[in-house]
């Protein structure tokens, strides 16, 4: 049970400053975009219009995703669409990456979850001003009384916390309970039925759930 | 006093919580259960037999909780555990208050969904066997709060707290306790209901059976995440809980489990409501069933904004550094902070989940106005989340500035 909390981490030190790296995270986060690359390689390798397995399960993908991203912007072009399902990509496979022996999820940092929030943030707002004119923008914070002003900042604020915590937590709540359910049984039949309930079930949900939110929050601003 | 009489006050204290509040729920279950099969009979008296034979089935899945929560009563009666040092005193109550307040959504949400059940088959006979199975799928993921609590209680007993000295560490388990006993009340309830909605879906709309399943699945499965919230502040405070410090830290621990249990009663039901409302709205209108989806998991993840806000003060409250003078406001800050969130992340959690149900059955109504709907719903949701930021801001003020 010792082993609930403890990060191990690198920590440099570069012209005075201390610099850490959380280094399972890192590198858990490498093996994910090796995939990725692998997968994209592989799959687009040999590109027919009868697709072989890889081809048409990255079709599929990637038509899902074009769909939803139209469905909820309604625009002509398809400038959101890459970095919605990289997102997805990225949470899909870390969320289930706890489920081979050895591997971890690196959501279970705050630090990916949040840096992602972050990001989707950042992109929400910036498309904002492009989309609405930062008069417009900034008047939209007055809305629907001037004094509700502070409110709105914080609602905003609040989105980037509710969208990263519940990733973080989801993730770290289920490997704990895996971590304390064998520390008690012993056993080898409850953890795996746990492994892939949170891992895949959950997971799934809970990347799906980020995306969907990222382009839930740029759709109220562009529009 | 003796260390025994301590530990073994403690024990007869938590068997009568854990087996007073784990009465409550599977009662109230059984009989809502038991009153929709007279109903049912009275609709078709012919299936008398059926219905009574569901209805037994139901109620003894509802009763599963109340179980859990005489086993751990019975344990905590005759079990020594004085030679476990006198944190096991405050472990025994807080292992009496998890199992007996977790038994309580479960129970409820089980009638839900046996009730549905029965009902369902008797608008739609032929159904039969496959509506049991139903049925059986939709308790068991609502039963899965009540399982966590079970978990949290036998860590509770189990753990050797020899050499440990009382305070603060007693503060954490019992903020422990209340975290899961509290924390698992909502997502039971609310996952029960979004089997019974499936349950009575399924009657309606038999050839929707899959999508209904899938609907619900993740639907409760997404209301169980205030219960993994509570249940994750429980393990890290049993866990990392401080073995010595001060007032300060022995409040800021009651404080974070307070925060995180209560606050995931709002969300848990907000959710299931939610999910409840996606599985009739389906099986009305079923060219919905794929947006429902996408709109449902929204409506959800923005009802538990208020959660989220509970777990992050829970953390800051757990990981805080607590250096300073000790003093009795300070530390009433600290508890207070915990209950401000806590109390104040409850309705808004609820209100959320309440606009989200409508809004899935507003979809279901005008599937074509999807955009129109999703807006008015962040819209509405947004305004009832203000009362969670300014619990929010009130907490910050008493953990940083007071």
């Amino acid at each position: 049970m010792e082993e609930i909390g403890s990060v191990s981490q690198w920590i440099l030190n570069i012209a005075g400053h201390q610099m850490v790296l959380n280094k399972e995270t890192l590198i858990m986060t490498w093996i994910v975009m090796a995939f990725w690359v692998l997968f994209a390689l592989l799959a687009t390798r040999t590109t027919k219009l009868v697709p072989n397995p890889l081809q048409s399960a990255a079709e599929l993908l990637v038509a899902t995703w074009d769909d939803l991203v139209k469905d909820s912007l309604d625009l002509t072009d398809r400038r959101y669409f890459p970095f919605i399902c990289t997102i997805f990509l990225l949470f899909w496979i870390s969320d289930m990456l706890g489920i081979i022996p050895f591997l971890s999820e690196p959501t279970k940092d705050i630090n990916t979850t949040l840096s992602l929030g972050v990001m989707g943030f950042v992109v929400a707002h910036y498309s904002g001003i492009k989309f609405k004119g930062f008069k417009r923008y900034i008047k939209d914070y007055f809305e629907p009384i001037f004094f509700m002003m502070p409110l709105n900042l914080i609602g905003e604020m609040a989105k980037v916390i509710s969208i990263s915590f519940r990733l973080f937590g989801n993730m770290m709540g289920g490997s704990i309970i895996i971590l304390v359910v064998s520390y008690l049984i012993y056993s080898l039949v409850l953890p795996p039925i746990l492994y892939a309930f949170f891992g895949l079930f959950i997971g799934t949900i809970q990347a799906f759930v980020f995306t969907m939110l990222t382009l839930v929050y740029i759709s109220v601003q562009i529009k | 006093m003796d260390v025994e009489f301590i530990v073994k006050a403690g024990q007869y204290i938590g068997a009568g919580l854990c087996m007073g509040f784990g009465a409550i729920g599977a009662a109230v279950g059984e009989g809502l259960t038991g009153g929709w099969a007279n109903r049912s009979i009275a609709r078709r008296p012919e299936m008398a037999s059926p219905f009574t034979r569901t209805m037994l089935v139901g109620q003894a899945v509802a009763e599963t909780s109340a179980i859990f929560a005489l086993m751990v009563a019975v344990l905590l009666l005759f079990t020594d555990l004085s030679g476990n040092g006198i944190c096991a005193s405050a472990a025994a109550i807080s292992a009496g208050l998890a199992m007996g307040l977790g038994a309580f959504g479960s129970g409820i949400g089980a009638g839900y969904s046996s009730l549905e059940a029965i009902w369902g088959t008797s608008r739609q006979p032929l159904v039969g066997g496959q509506m049991t199975t139903t049925m059986l799928v939709g308790q068991a993921v609502c039963q899965t709060p009540a399982i966590f609590a079970l978990v949290i209680a036998f860590l509770l007993v189990f753990k050797d707290y020899s050499g440990i000295s009382a305070w603060p560490y007693s503060a954490a388990l019992l903020g422990a306790g209340i975290a899961m006993g509290f924390g698992a009340i909502g997502s039971g309830w609310g996952g029960g209901q979004a089997g019974g909605a499936a349950c009575e879906g399924f009657a309606r709309q038999p050839r929707l059976k899959g999508s209904l399943t899938t609907l619900m699945l993740v639907g409760q499965a997404v209301a169980q995440t205030p219960a993994i919230f509570a249940l994750l502040i429980a393990l890290m405070l049993i866990a990392m809980g401080p073995k010595d410090g001060n007032l300060l830290v022995s409040c800021a621990m009651l404080g974070a489990g307070i925060s995180i249990g209560l606050g995931a009663t709002g969300s848990g039901m907000g959710n299931g409501i939610t999910s409840e409302s996606a599985c009739r709205a389906i099986s009305r209108t079923s060219s919905v069933t794929r947006p429902m989806m996408t709109f449902m998991l929204v409506g959800q993840a923005v009802g538990q904004t208020p959660v989220i806000f509970s777990l992050m003060i829970s953390l800051m409250l757990i990981f805080g550094n607590y250096a300073g003078p000790v003093t009795l406001p300070g530390a009433m800050a600290l508890l207070a902070a915990g209950i401000s969130m806590g109390f104040g992340a409850i309705g808004p959690g609820y209100g959320n989940g309440l606009t989200a149900a409508k809004a899935c059955e507003a979809l279901g109504m005008q599937p074509d106005k999807t955009g129109l709907i999703m807006r008015t719903m962040l819209i509405a949701q947004a305004v009832a989340q203000s009362t969670a930021i300014y619990a929010l801001v009130i907490a910050f003020v008493l953990m940083f500035v007071v």
